[in-house]
C-alpha cells in the first residue's frame, strides 16, 4: 500500500471525473476573459484581478473573485473559463486540507505547483477545444526557502516563475510592458515598494488595461466595485479591504485617468 | 462453533474482556467547550492523540495506534469527500459517527473471526454558534453517545463516570478555565486507571467506586507534574477567533504555558 494523502486519487477513486475531453467545432461562446496580475513587492507578493466575466461581447457578471485563496499561505488567480478555473481551485483547496489532515505537516511549496499543473494537464483535451482553456497565475509563501514566489502557467501545464512579476488574461499584453517599464525605469524596482504603492500601482495597471480590453472590468465607483488585490506574506493570506481600495483609488488612481 | 448463539455470546463476551483489557493502560481523553471554542486535552508518549478531522471537526482517540490511523483515515475520506461535493457545512460529526465509522467498528466487533478494533474515539464539533458546540464518543463495541460541553475517554465506563462528574462541577469559561480543568479531569481518571491496575488482576470495577476520589486541585497537579516526566501533554483547540474555514489549531509551548495552572508551569519549563 503506497503512502496515502491524495486527494484528487481518492475521489477518481470515488467515481469523480474531471476534465472531461470537449468536442472540437462546439461554437458556443464561452463565460472568459480577464486580467489578473501578481508582482512582488517588499513584504511579499501582490496579486490582483479585475472582476468582470464575459461572454463574447456580453458581460455576465461583474463581481467575481478572480484571485482565489487556496490556503492560508496560497492563492490562485484564474483567466480562462470560470467553471473550469473554480473546479481547479476547489480540487487544490481540498487536495492540501487533506494533505495536510492525514499527513500531519503542510504540502511543500513545490508539491502544491504540481498539484496545479497535473490538473493543467488533465485538462488539456477540454482546453484545446476551446470548452475549458486556463492560464492561473499560483503565488504563495514557500515555507522552505523562506520567501513568497510567483508561478503562471499555459493551458498545457507548463510552470514558469515569474521572479518579479507574472501576468495572465485578455488584458495581460497590456500590462505587461508597463510592468515591463515600471520595474526597469521606474522610480523604484516594485521589490521594493511598501504595501500601500504597490497597491496603488495594481490600481492603476487594472485601470490601464480595462482602457484597452473590454473584457476587463475597470473600476465601477458608483456601484462601489473595486478590484480584488490580495497579498502573501509570511503571516499568510490577506485581502485588502473595498473601503480602503476606494481611499487609494479617489487620492492616488482616479484624478490621473 | 460459534453457529450456535451461546458460543456467540461467550464470543463477543471474551472479546470485551479482550478490549477492556487492551485498553487500561491507555491514557484519558478530556473535551470541553469555552468561551471561544472547544479545548481537547491528553499527554502522550511520542505518538500524537489528537488530531484535525474537517474545518471545525477534531479527534481524541485512546487504543492500539494502527486502528486509531485506520478510523482516522476512514473519517478524513468521508469528510472531505463529502466537504468537495456538497459543502463544509455538509459535514457533520453526527453524519460521519452515526453513517460512517460506528457502524464499521460495531461489525468489526461482532465478526468473532476477525480482529476488532481496539479503540476509543472522540469527536469534537464546533457549531457556527457558541454555545451550541457538541461531542461525540464512540465505544470499540461501536456504541455512540452525544454530548454537549464536554466529553471524556477512558479505559472503563466507571472512571469516565468520574471524570465527567468533575468536570461538570468546573466553571468554565476561559480557555485559562478549560486547560486548568481539562488537566485535572485528566488526572482524575489518569489515577483512577493507576490505581485499578495496581490492585491487579482480582480487580474489577466495582472496586473501583470504592475508591475514595481525591478532587484537591494540589493533589492532582503533583499526579500531572510526575506524569510530565515521561509523557508529553497535549493540547489542541478548535477556535472559533481562528481566520478562514479551519478553525484546528494546537496549542503551542508559549501559548500553553501562559494559560496553564500556576501549580504546573515550573515543572513544563
Amino acid at each position: 500500500m503506497g503512502i496515502q494523502g491524495d486527494f484528487y486519487k481518492l475521489l477518481k477513486e470515488q467515481g469523480y471525473v474531471f476534465g472531461v475531453s470537449g468536442q472540437a467545432g462546439a461554437r458556443q461562446e464561452l463565460t472568459t476573459a480577464t486580467t489578473i496580475l501578481a508582482f512582488k513587492y517588499r513584504e511579499g507578493v501582490l496579486v490582483a484581478g479585475d472582476r468582470r466575466a464575459t461572454a463574447g461581447n456580453m458581460v455576465m457578471y461583474d463581481r467575481t473573485d478572480k484571485v482565489l485563496e487556496i490556503d492560508q499561505h496560497s492563492v490562485m488567480a484564474i483567466a480562462g473559463v470560470p467553471a473550469t478555473a473554480y473546479e481547479m481551485a476547489r480540487i487544490l483547496e481540498h487536495s492540501f486540507k487533506y494533505y495536510r489532515r492525514t499527513q500531519l505537516q503542510e504540502l511543500s511549496f513545490e508539491g502544491k505547483l504540481r498539484a496545479l499543473s497535473k490538473l493543467l494537464k488533465e485538462n488539456v483535451a477540454a482546453a484545446l477545444a476551446g470548452t475549458g482553456a486556463v492560464a492561473p497565475i499560483f503565488a504563495g509563501y514557500d515555507a522552505g526557502q523562506e520567501a513568497a514566489k510567483i508561478y503562471f502557467y499555459d493551458i498545457l501545464g507548463a510552470e514558469f516563475e515569474g521572479v518579479e512579476y507574472a501576468v495572465s488574461g485578455s488584458g495581460s499584453s497590456t500590462i505587461r510592458g508597463i510592468l515591463h517599464y515600471l520595474n526597469t525605469w521606474g522610480e523604484q524596482p516594485l521589490s521594493t515598494m511598501p504595501e500601500e504603492q504597490a497597491t496603488v500601482q495594481a490600481l492603476r495597471l487594472l485601470t490601464s488595461a480595462a482602457e484597452f480590453d473590454s473584457a476587463t472590468g475597470g473600476v465601477n465607483r458608483d456601484a462601489g466595485l473595486y478590484p480584488v488585490i490580495k497579498f502573501i506574506t509570511a503571516g499568510g493570506v490577506r485581502a485588502m479591504p473595498d473601503l480602503q481600495l476606494r481611499s487609494l483609488f479617489e487620492s492616488r488612481v482616479a484624478r490621473s485617468v | 462453533m460459534y453457529e450456535e448463539p451461546y458460543r456467540w455470546v461467550e464470543a463477543v463476551g471474551n472479546r470485551r474482556q479482550y478490549l477492556d483489557d487492551q485498553l487500561k493502560e491507555g491514557t484519558p481523553v478530556v473535551g470541553v467547550a469555552y468561551e471561544h471554542g472547544i479545548l481537547l486535552m491528553t499527554m502522550s508518549k511520542g505518538t500524537p492523540k489528537l488530531y484535525e478531522i474537517y474545518d471545525r471537526l477534531a479527534l481524541g482517540g485512546m487504543g492500539h495506534p494502527a486502528d486509531l490511523e485506520k478510523l482516522r483515515f476512514n473519517l478524513l475520506e468521508m469528510a472531505h469527500v463529502e466537504g468537495f461535493n456538497r459543502s463544509a457545512s455538509d459535514v457533520t460529526g453526527s453524519r460521519l459517527v452515526k453513517y460512517g465509522i460506528a457502524p464499521v467498528i460495531k461489525q468489526a466487533f461482532e465478526e468473532v473471526f476477525k480482529a476488532p478494533f481496539i479503540v476509543k474515539i472522540l469527536l469534537a464539533e464546533l457549531s457556527q454558534k457558541a454555545g451550541r458546540d457538541g461531542f461525540l464518543t464512540i465505544n470499540y463495541d461501536g456504541t455512540f453517545e452525544e454530548k454537549s460541553r464536554c466529553a471524556v475517554l477512558a479505559a472503563t465506563s466507571v472512571v469516565e463516570q468520574r471524570m465527567i462528574g468533575y468536570v461538570r462541577q468546573q466553571s468554565i469559561v476561559s480557555l485559562k478555565d478549560a486547560v486548568g480543568a481539562a488537566i485535572r479531569t485528566w488526572a482524575i481518571g489518569d489515577r483512577a486507571q493507576r490505581s485499578a491496575l495496581e490492585d491487579g488482576e482480582g480487580h474489577n470495577e466495582a472496586m473501583i467506586d470504592t475508591t475514595e476520589q481525591v478532587t484537591d486541585a494540589e493533589t492532582l497537579y503533583a499526579h500531572v507534574r510526575r506524569c510530565i516526566a515521561e509523557k508529553t501533554m497535549e493540547c489542541a483547540l478548535l477556535d472559533r477567533q481562528v481566520q478562514g474555514p479551519s478553525k484546528y489549531r494546537a496549542l503551542e509551548a508559549d501559548e500553553l504555558e501562559a494559560v496553564l495552572p500556576t501549580d504546573l508551569n515550573p515543572s513544563l519549563s
